[in-house]
């Protein structure tokens, strides 16, 4: 974490960000993990983005829907399917040019959904340690899985003690609805 | 909720037999037993067994390998019955030649530490790296050297497919018709669905809670379990996924759910429901799916606190068992049973309808 990893490589020129770019559209995704955080949900905020406009946008949803699997980035893939729907432009041509910036790395889920969609760069702040799918805890973003979409460049690390920052002020609050702690069996 | 006329059930209930549900262990449990090399020596004088063990332990106590007997002895069948002692492991002893004809065993003890008393020259062994996990395991250890074995009964019962009763079985079997028939209503409905279906179980009250299929033609991401999680969500009065189009979608509303209310009302609404005992999201409940779940729709099961998952037929990325062990992933913060098998022929088949290569 911290450095841009495997970065440039084979990715066409318009849809890797360039610095300003970063700058910009992660300042708006912390803007929306600030609004998680004030509304008690995890505090993760992403935007997608599209030909320089932003095509998706979400913060965590679980509490409001009841639903565990409404992160951030779930919300924002929704929106941008939905956005093609819309404009009836074709989803996937879309998508293979539509870039995820988020707060924290995607999880294992939401790392696995961004494949499905062949979304190809992802740019995040901190890392998962707890559910991390871009190498925290498995790397899906890069694994060979020819039946889940296609492999997504990350460039980790930006804003990154910030991001744990936010993460820390919500877990020590106490989350009404999560399930009490079993001590562990090993 | 019961999705399949009382003909259908009595005309599939014989094939309870035809199928056997399999536990999908760890790496750990499942794999090869491993073996390292090491020394080992017969104990002639049989007296001198306490000694040896007490000085070889305190020159090589095998740090790790707390599985491992010490001594063995060898069965009368051999003819011989002088027990056997571990001295070291291999590494232990990088001096010593292993070619040679002749080993001594003063060449792997440094003077004065071990008495010599009562041990016979030494020769190489096998023994297992690791402690065996399961029963299975455990036979092939034993082969090579003894070893302590803390047995999960279930994990051996589990293993030879006898884990269910037959009214078990016969439940198991009805609620995965369940996830058949809607995965035959959305493969029906075309528009790039995939035959695949879920149903949601709360195996206290043996009642399906909701049933759901594919409806991937819609929305990438709507596998069917990734549907069935949200019309738990839905039937607990939340949800984020619109159904009109896919009737054969359902939830049943729990009796604590609270639609009518606003939605600012929701989160002190389950904080109430979790107070109560009721579950959260999907703890304690049984998902039957006809496929292996991928790695997206696996990970939303941890985050769902899924109880148990059965699904019926393995697929090629697929993140219970496959490609992915999700589900006994260390550093994850929820770990859950699964089985697979279930009507696994039947399952097999509703790929006959279209599309044979993805899966």
């Amino acid at each position: 974490m911290g450095t841009e990893t495997e970065m440039n490589a084979d990715l066409k020129p318009g849809f890797y960000p360039t610095d300003e770019e970063i700058e910009k559209w992660m300042a708006s995704a912390f803007e929306m993990a600030k609004d998680a955080l004030e509304n008690g949900e995890v505090p993760v905020g992403c935007l997608m983005v599209y030909n320089n406009e932003v095509v998706g946008k979400g913060r965590n949803e679980v509490n409001e829907t009841k639903n565990a699997t409404r992160h951030a980035e779930m919300v924002a893939l929704d929106q941008v399917l939905e956005w093609c729907r819309h404009g009836d432009v074709d989803p996937q041509s879309v998508c293979v040019r539509t870039v995820l910036y988020v707060t924290v790395e995607p999880c294992i889920m939401c790392a696995a959904a961004l494949r499905l969609l062949n979304i190809p760069v992802v740019v995040y702040g901190c890392g998962n340690e707890r559910f991390g799918g871009c190498g925290s805890v498995l790397d899906v973003s890069t694994a060979q899985l020819p039946h889940t979409g296609t492999a997504f460049k990350c460039v980790a690390g930006y804003r990154a003690q910030e991001a744990v920052e936010m993460l820390k002020a919500f877990y020590k609050q106490e989350n009404p609805n999560a399930p009490k702690p079993k001590p562990r069996k090993d | 909720m019961e999705p399949q006329s009382k003909r259908r059930k009595e005309a599939e209930s014989d094939n309870a037999d035809s199928w056997v549900a399999l536990p999908v262990l760890s790496d750990q449990q499942s794999q090869d037993t491993e073996l390292i090399s090491a020394f080992a020596a017969p104990i002639t004088d049989k007296k001198e067994t306490s000694r040896l063990i007490k000085e070889l332990r305190c020159l090589y106590p095998l740090t790790g390998l707390q599985h491992i007997k010490r001594v063995r002895s060898r069965k009368p069948a051999d003819g011989l019955h002088s027990p056997e002692v571990l001295v070291c492991l291999v590494s232990d002893a990088p001096d010593v030649d292993l070619h040679s004809e002749s080993l001594a065993i003063d060449s792997l003890l440094p003077s004065n530490s071990v008495g010599l008393d009562g041990l016979g020259p030494p020769f190489l062994v096998k023994i297992p790296a690791f402690p065996p996990l399961t029963r299975p395991q455990f036979q092939v250890a034993s082969k090579h050297w003894p070893t302590t074995f803390h047995e999960d009964k279930q994990v051996t019962v589990a293993l030879r497919g006898e884990l269910f009763s037959q009214p078990q079985k016969a439940r198991m079997q009805g609620y995965m018709e369940a996830a058949l028939a809607a995965a035959r209503a959305g493969g029906g409905l075309g528009s790039g669905q995939e035959p695949v279906g879920a149903a949601m179980v709360d195996p206290k009250e043996e009642r399906i809670i909701a049933v759901g299929h594919d409806c991937r033609g819609g929305n990438p991401l709507h596998h069917a379990v990734m549907v069935c999680i949200d019309l738990v969500a839905r039937g607990q009065g939340g949800g984020a996924y619109r159904f009109e189009e896919y009737p054969a979608c359902t939830a049943a509303l729990s009796l604590t759910s609270s639609h009518s209310k606003p939605a600012s009302e929701t989160s002190k609404t389950i904080a109430r429901v979790v107070d109560e005992g009721q579950p959260y999201i999907c703890t304690g409940y049984d998902l039957y799916v006809t496929r292996e779940p991928c790695v997206m729709c696996a990970m939303a099961l941890v985050h769902s606190r899924i109880g148990r998952v059965f699904y019926g037929t393995a697929s090629s990325d697929g993140a219970l068992g496959t490609r992915y062990k999700i589900h006994t992933q260390k550093d994850l913060n929820h770990r859950f049973d699964v089985f697979k098998g279930v009507l696994g022929q039947q399952c097999k088949d509703l790929y006959g309808l279209k599309d044979p290569i993805k899966h």
